[in-house]
């Protein structure tokens, strides 16, 4: 029987794939040391356009004369006012581009000149090695240190010096975590539920917030910032686990990666920090079976947020309190409480027995 | 008919789902095909399996569990043909439900017409529209363009202009469709769908597809009263299933193995939609339903029509998708117990990341069945609006999705129905647990006596037979009384008060007559002749006489209104 994980480790080998969505020219080669915003690839995509109907504007009745009458070829370079087409003779009309830019395409006797181009690029987002170059795409990037996944990201990506004090881990967000000595700094604080402090974040700004919890009535305003926001627990007032607490706290000071991406259970992208450390870390799982002594997160009420240990795994189905079938394991929290969680609503968080709390 | 049976007695159908995988066993008992077993497991399409065949081997292994048969050999093959020791099967299907999200651009001309039909058949199967382009569009053609690269579609539905009508301005919108689709990356264009005017198909087809793959298919608005979306539907959902194809592993590896290409579900919904409208009264509706992970599927048919309805939302992978068009009120409305409207909102929102999840307590459970009524009622009114119901009354109601089929109690799963659809007059209520339709949709084709046949076995729980009964009187006023005589001869007699909700038991398989003596200003929608006792079936929870009016009302009291609901909870012995 297999669980989902939450990848909580405080030190291992991490690898993650930085592509383009389209395709572009990567920027690295294989061994190349990166660091976190440094661009890996690029791609330049056409985001404006300027439409112009030859055939139309002349009044032609087919696109073949039309297309005679164009004098210029796909590629081509055009300045604003720049003949595109014209009728010849005494009193020759004329079609002008109205913007500078490129032809992109001559088609049916109509013409697209590409007046802006967006660049899209894709970072390192943490310090590493490109191990391996995608080609067009992009790269892979390894590292070795800390690693928390979280549950929701506000979708942007950041890093700066981590910043944990113990108060702000067991309580709300305050304005106090945003004086002038935190700009640019990782904040880590249990939850916020008030709008003014992530514009407060915002205005310093912030490199990031990292969060236990968050009010869900705020996910619109920080998906409007450019800073990242992780929350490790998800909706409401849930602290930040125990065990992820205790690898922030070790950490307090160092440069953290924040990758406040939106969980993508299709490409595997998930919201998370890296911590890059110059040691060998353990081997990545992706896939583990689920065993009696394990530590699992728990993601659903009414123990959002609450660590406990596998008791006991069970083959076919358990019927829980509610009468409800699942196929669940029974697990023992913190607290010495026993409940049978459906597999669905957990996570393994401690692959290799690294958390220093309480034991099983 | 021994000749079919005799080539493929055992069949094995599989359905992939975003958050389930069904492996569904049929076998020939009796000379008939019959249901044997369904085994359910994590579909695994997704992060960190990326492979559709994780989860079928673990659907398979619990389905050989419950059956005490091996189907699969020590290397994880499958046994095929079925073997003399009962080991195997003759023949596979595979249907697909739960796939990446598919994002569909639509073309037509006339914003209430083409292009709206386009909209509506975009909305046929698990797809969601990015945007809509039609010649009433208010945008400036550079705007246009940008907006379609910007959509990036995987799919492009370009109706418009009914057969020998418009013409000119399709090939116009042909022109800027080809000269947007030059500007993408050649491994990126999207498959073009043409359902318009069938004489410039040709033309159409000629200016597309240098840039993209072109399929030409029926129009969608052949005259401009006729709206005609079955062929398109079935050309649409094949369009969604390549996309899928290319975006998950597993599906082109066991291809080879199965009796017939993998299909879409949505496409194997509708075909059994369609069949069971010819079936039952071509007066009334057969409605079904499909509350999914992503999607949640509504269909209407009789002998007439067949309308289906795909939203993009559910009770998992799409519950974002909830949150955003449904007011939480319109969830907490339905709740017993006092849950303050900030834990509501946390628990609704905790759910869309964790899609998966399953309530352990009874409040959970609470919120969930909630949330189901709140899609439900949602989606019928949505149904309403676009005139998608083939009739009022329907007859009978299927219902699927793990989310009400596997609620704890047959009278849990009722209420959340009568709240949720509110259907009126005569309504027997169907559970297909198993989630048989689109697999038997899929078998069909190639075996079309396995769907009639397991339709008439008891493989669909027969959940009541419910009669909707609307007055005008004051609450508490009697608005009839019924007579449930049984085949014995006995008989059971209710009185039936406004604002009530009674039952009358009458198991599985067996029929009863009602008699009604209906109170003035008391009527059943549908029924002709309300003196004369009528047959009906029975089911788990019996024959239902629910007089709570339509729409269903709650005082504006908090405590009036759980009060209220809990009265209704406890006369359905929930």
């Amino acid at each position: 029987m297999n669980a989902s994980i939450a990848q909580t480790h405080p030190l291992v080998q991490i690898r993650r794939s930085r592509t383009l969505p389209v395709a572009g020219m990567v920027l690295v080669r294989v061994g190349q040391k990166v660091t976190t915003n440094e661009v890996v690839a690029e791609a330049e995509m056409p985001s404006q356009f300027h439409y112009v109907d030859v055939m139309r504007s002349f009044g032609l009745a087919t696109p073949i004369q039309a297309e005679k009458l164009i004098n210029r070829k796909v590629g081509d370079q055009v300045d604003k006012n720049d003949i595109l087409a014209e009728t010849g003779g005494v009193f020759s009309r004329i079609v002008r581009s109205p913007k500078s830019g490129t032809i992109l395409s001559i088609r049916n006797g109509q013409m697209l000149v590409e007046t802006e181009k967006s660049k899209i690029t894709v970072n390192a987002g943490f310090n590493g090695t490109v191990v391996e170059i995608i080609k067009d795409r992009g790269a892979v990037i390894e590292t070795n240190g800390v690693l928390i996944q979280g549950m929701w990201g506000n979708g942007k990506i950041g890093f700066g010096p981590l910043q944990v004090d113990e108060h702000q881990l067991v309580s709300e967000l305050e304005a106090s975590s945003f004086g002038l000595e935190n700009r640019g700094m990782v904040v880590c604080a249990a939850h916020c539920t008030d709008t003014k402090l992530i514009e407060s974040a915002a205005a310093l700004p912030v490199g990031g917030l990292i969060l236990g919890s968050m009010n869900a009535d705020l996910i619109k305003l920080a998906e409007k910032q450019d800073f990242p926001i992780l929350v490790i627990e998800g909706y409401g007032k849930t602290l930040i686990n125990d065990y992820a607490k205790q690898l922030l706290t070790a950490n307090n000071g160092r440069e953290v990666a924040v990758k406040a991406v939106k969980w993508n259970r299709w490409t595997g992208d998930r919201p998370e920090l890296i911590i890059s450390l110059p040691e060998e870390g353990d081997a990545y799982r992706e896939i583990v079976e689920l065993k009696p002594g394990q530590l699992v997160n728990v993601h659903t009420a009414p123990y959002v947020g609450q660590l406990a240990f596998v008791n006991k795994v069970t083959e076919g189905m358990t019927t829980l309190p509610n009468k409800i079938k699942a196929n669940a394991v029974r697990v023992k929290f913190m607290n010495d409480e026993y409940a049978a969680i459906p597999l669905n609503n957990l996570e393994l968080i401690d692959l290799d027995n690294r958390y220093t709390g309480k034991s099983a | 008919m021994t000749q079919a049976l005799a080539d493929a007695n055992s069949i094995l159908g599989i359905e992939i789902g975003s958050q389930n995988t069904r492996a569904i066993l049929f076998d020939v008992v009796e000379g008939r095909y019959n249901f044997l077993a369904s085994g359910m497991a994590t579909s695994t399409q997704k992060a960190p399996f990326f492979d559709i065949g994780e989860g079928i081997f673990a659907a398979i292994s619990q389905l050989q569990l419950l059956i005490g048969r091996t189907l699969v050999d020590q290397d994880g093959n499958l046994i095929m043909p079925a073997q003399s020791n009962g080991e195997g099967v003759d023949k596979l299907f595979l249907a697909v439900s739960g796939g990446p999200q598919v994002k569909t651009a639509t073309f037509g001309l006339l914003n209430e017409v083409s292009l709206e039909s386009a909209n509506r058949l975009a909305e046929t199967s698990y797809a969601v529209i990015t945007d809509s382009f039609g010649i009433n569009d208010r945008r400036s053609i550079q705007v246009q363009m940008e907006s379609l690269v910007k959509a990036r579609p995987d799919i492009i539905i370009f109706g418009g202009g009914t057969n020998r009508g418009a013409s000119r301005s399709i090939v116009r919108i042909a022109q800027m469709i080809a000269l947007t689709l030059s500007t993408f990356p050649k491994d990126s264009r999207p498959e073009i769908l043409f359902c318009g005017n069938r004489v410039v198909a040709k033309t159409v087809s000629e200016i597309l597809e240098k840039h993209a793959k072109v399929t030409v298919t029926a129009n969608i608005r052949p005259t401009l009263e006729i709206e005609d979306l079955g062929k398109s539907s079935e050309e649409y959902g094949r369009l969604v299933l390549n996309v899928w194809k290319k975006r998950m592993d597993g599906i082109s590896r066991i291809a080879p193995l199965c009796a017939e290409p993998p299909s879409i579900s949505s496409i194997n919904y509708q075909r059994m939609m369609r069949f069971l409208g010819k079936l039952y009264d071509p007066n009334k509706s057969v409605l079904g339903i499909d509350l999914g992970s992503a999607y949640t599927s509504f269909a209407s048919a009789n002998a007439n029509q067949c309308n289906v309805k795909i939203f993009p939302f559910g009770m998992g992978d799409g519950f974002e998708e909830v949150l955003n068009r449904i007011n939480i009120d319109d969830v907490g409305k339905w709740l017993i117990e006092n849950v303050p409207a900030d834990e509501l909102k946390e628990i609704l929102w905790q759910k869309t990341l964790t899609p998966g999840s399953i309530p352990v307590d009874e409040k959970g459970l609470a919120v969930e069945l909630a949330a189901a009524r709140a899609i439900l009622d949602h989606g019928m009114n949505e149904m309403r609006q676009q005139s998608l119901l083939a009739a009022n009354t329907f007859e009978p109601i299927f219902i699927s999705g793990s989310t009400i089929t596997h609620a704890p109690t047959p009278q849990q799963i009722l209420l959340t129905l009568l709240d949720g659809i509110q259907p009126v007059g005569i309504a027997p209520l169907i559970i297909d647990k198993h989630g048989l339709l689109p697999i038997l949709g899929a078998i069909a084709k190639s075996i079309a006596l396995l769907p009639v046949q397991v339709l008439e076995s008891s493989a669909f729980a027969n959940l009541a037979t419910v009669i909707n009964i609307e007055s005008k009187t004051s609450e508490g006023t009697p608005v009839a009384n019924a007579r449930l005589t049984y085949r014995s001869g006995s008989y059971m007699d209710v009185e039936v008060k406004q604002g009530s909700i009674a039952t009358l038991p009458l198991p599985s398989g067996d029929i009863g007559t009602i008699s009604l003596n209906l109170a003035r200003r008391s009527t059943v929608e549908g029924l002709i002749a309300p003196d004369e006792p009528f047959k009906v079936h029975g089911g788990v929870c019996g024959v239902v006489i629910d007089a709570r009016g339509r729409p269903l009302t709650f005082p504006k009291d908090e405590a009036a209104r759980r009060e209220r609901y809990k009265r209704w909870m406890f006369m359905l012995g929930a």
